[in-house]
């Protein structure tokens, strides 16, 4: 198989995050293998961080920001941004305790991005986690992975044994003690935290209760935890892919990042969708597989050249651009563009982690909205009533569709069950309902023919004639 | 579903003489991972991912010799104990066959290997067989959807999974040729 990556990264001259990780339209993935230390600094590993070292960590930050590195964990949030809502630190004055904390609690159905960058390249977010934590005067460093990612983090903590030996952390760390440009040296400790089997903890704050030990309840916020994180202290979160990202922002520059991808297509103002994205296909493809993209290529592109199209000659019918939570592509969608624009253009909750799972034309759709409906319905953390009960009422209802013994009107409670419960209508502290909500909603809405064809007609017609023609 | 309500009014704590929480684990507890928190509170996944590794669950004595040491209530730690679903708070077969059941792996049929784990342990999901050999569960999603369906049979994932091959998984493990993967908690 031979691909020519310009036509699909024309912005790149080759792969950024997945340099040393073999996959199409570069490389042939059969070649993956662990990167140790020595593979790492000989492919230019540490050279971000070194550089972000002769910078002051107030210029680290710019750069990011200007580069409009949005996070590549669903919501899409400025990163550059987010460090600036740290407390100021008052040049040469100790911070005091500050905490990064690294979202690896990949737990979104039809997302396995952030697997791969763990699994083959674990110095790569090594690496960003140290200039991380250098710009935002961290000290602190804690990887929270989930509990079935067992592989993953053993490879991490083997690659952090490198890493404490290299001098990238640990007391004599940040490249044994270099004198920074921000003035002295800066020390920063790393640990592997696991997780124990709870999609809730990839919400931020919900991850700093279980990160200290807590059930993993989403806190309200305010106080947001750039100021009042973990243990109270001032806290970062980023996901994965998202420090993966900023050791090559922060050696070749903002200009070079903002190069890939493009600018919002919604006009003037609105916020960019700059660099590349791992994007995981599975589903109904010919070849599943996780690639790495500019933001804006089209799905239809993805799945018909990289992916050789669809399993067994079939048609496409539906995908979800990024996870379950994000809703539904229909089949006239097919040529979606992948980038952060998609949520207003197509009707979906976002690009979420822009993982899309693929469906043919054989895919039952009720199936698809129980299926996402049973998802919720488990992982609800209880905290709030109307998720707790409206994700079991969901469930209830469309298991009672899918068997066929739904009514017109379980449709219609449905949606406003649906309609009622999250964030957005301000009715849970977290996103998890509005997930649970825009998954089954648009699935519904989308696709209302098939779940009309399912149920039984909630009322009695009569036959009556109105008007001119009654007599 | 960690909110059930549990009959915790009127639990009896089955007592050894023996500890669970040994004194090389507490040694582990206090010399690599309590220095790495601000409180004792956080280092309670960390205790219960021990017990659970060594013992394959987690009794309630444990609990409360993890809630002695680390200075909590015993109300906080089954309050964290309960809500996780990796934490087993009644014993389970020695090895777990955990499949997946989300979206990807639903699409790319998983049903039929739930069948085959059925079948060939003569058990329903979520129960154990009789020799305490295997535990069979659903999950939702493993994070890797690109090779649905995929099942965890102890700590190894298997990938691309069809009858065949997760009943060959299976009888490896009966002749006692899986092994246990590398690394403890």
């Amino acid at each position: 198989m031979q691909f020519n990556a310009k036509d699909f990264n024309p912005h790149l001259d080759g792969p950024i995050l997945t340099k040393r990780i073999p996959c199409w339209p570069y490389a042939d993935p059969k070649g993956r293998h662990v990167v140790h230390l020595d593979e790492y600094l000989k492919t230019g590993g540490y050279n971000g961080l070194r550089k972000a070292l002769t910078m002051t960590p107030e210029a680290v930050v710019e750069e990011v920001k200007k580069s409009n590195l949005r996070g590549r964990g669903g919501a899409g949030f400025p990163t550059g941004l987010k460090w600036t809502f740290l407390p100021k630190v008052d040049e040469g004055k100790d911070p005091g305790m500050r905490y990064l904390a690294i979202n690896a609690d990949e737990s979104e159905p039809g997302t396995f991005k952030d697997r791969l960058l763990m699994d083959f390249d674990p110095h790569l977010l090594l690496e960003g986690i140290a200039a991380a934590c250098y710009a935002c005067r961290l000290k602190r460093a804690y990887i929270f992975i989930r509990g079935e990612y067992h592989h993953q983090a053993y490879v991490l903590e083997e690659a952090l044994k490198e890493a404490y030996a290299h001098g990238v952390f640990g007391s004599k760390g940040l490249l044994n003690g270099t004198q920074t440009a921000g003035g002295g040296t800066w020390a920063v400790e790393c640990y592997v935290h696991r997780g124990a089997g709870a999609y809730i903890c990839g919400e931020e704050t919900a991850l700093l209760e279980a990160l200290e030990g807590k059930r993993g309840w989403p806190r309200i916020k305010p106080p947001f935890p750039a100021v009042k994180g973990l243990f109270g202290k001032p806290t970062i979160i980023n996901n994965v892919e998202t420090l993966c990202h900023v050791p090559s922002i922060v050696e070749f520059g903002a200009d070079w990042f903002s190069k890939q991808g493009r600018a919002s297509t919604l006009g003037a103002g609105a916020p960019p969708s700059f660099g590349t994205k791992l994007m995981g296909v599975s589903g109904h493809v010919a070849r599943p597989g996780t690639f790495e993209l500019e933001l804006g290529i089209s799905l239809r592109k993805i799945v018909e050249d990289l992916c050789g199209g669809m399993r067994n000659g079939k048609k496409f019918k539906a995908a979800i651009p990024g996870g379950v939570s994000m809703g539904i592509l229909s089949t006239d969608q097919f040529d979606a563009e992948m980038d952060f624009d998609i949520g207003r253009k197509c009707n979906v909750l976002g690009l979420g982690t822009a993982c899309p799972t693929v469906f043919d034309e054989d895919t039952d759709m009720v199936m698809v909205a129980r299926n996402i409906a049973r998802f919720f319905k488990h992982e609800s953390c209880g905290q709030c009533t109307p998720c707790r009960e409206g994700s079991g009422w969901l469930y209830q209802l469309m298991t009672k569709v899918e068997e066929g013994n739904g009514k017109t009107k379980d449709l219609d409670l449905a949606l406003e069950i649906a309609t009622s419960m999250g964030s957005m209508p301000g009715t849970t502290i977290c996103g998890l309902a509005d997930g649970n909500n825009w998954a089954v909603r648009t699935i519904m809405n989308k696709f209302w023919g098939e779940f009309e064809a399912r149920v039984k007609p909630s009322y009695v017609p009569v036959k009556m004639t109105i008007g001119a023609g009654a007599r | 579903m960690a909110w059930i309500t549990k009959n915790s009014a009127g639990t009896v704590v089955e007592k050894r003489s023996e500890p669970y929480l040994t004194a090389a684990m507490k040694a582990d507890l206090t010399n690599r991972l309590l220095p790495r928190f601000e409180t004792t509170h956080a280092a309670l996944l960390p205790a219960l991912h021990m017990i659970q590794h060594e013992y394959g669950w987690i009794p309630a004595q444990a609990m409360l010799e993890i809630a002695e040491f680390l200075k909590l209530d015993p109300s906080q730690v089954i309050d964290t104990a309960s809500f996780y679903e990796e934490y087993w708070l009644k014993p389970k077969g020695e090895n777990l066959i955990s499949v997946c059941r989300s979206i990807a792996c639903e699409a790319c049929d998983y049903k039929a290997i739930t069948q085959v784990c059925k079948d060939k342990l003569g058990i329903e999901v979520g129960e154990t067989t009789d020799d305490g050999k295997f535990t069979l569960v659903e999950v939702e999603c493993l994070g890797s959807c690109d090779s649905a369906p995929v099942a965890l049979v102890g700590e190894k994932l298997h990938e691309w999974l069809t009858p065949e091959t997760i009943a060959k998984a299976i009888d490896d493990v009966k002749a006692g040729k899986a092994g246990h993967h590398h690394h403890g908690h």
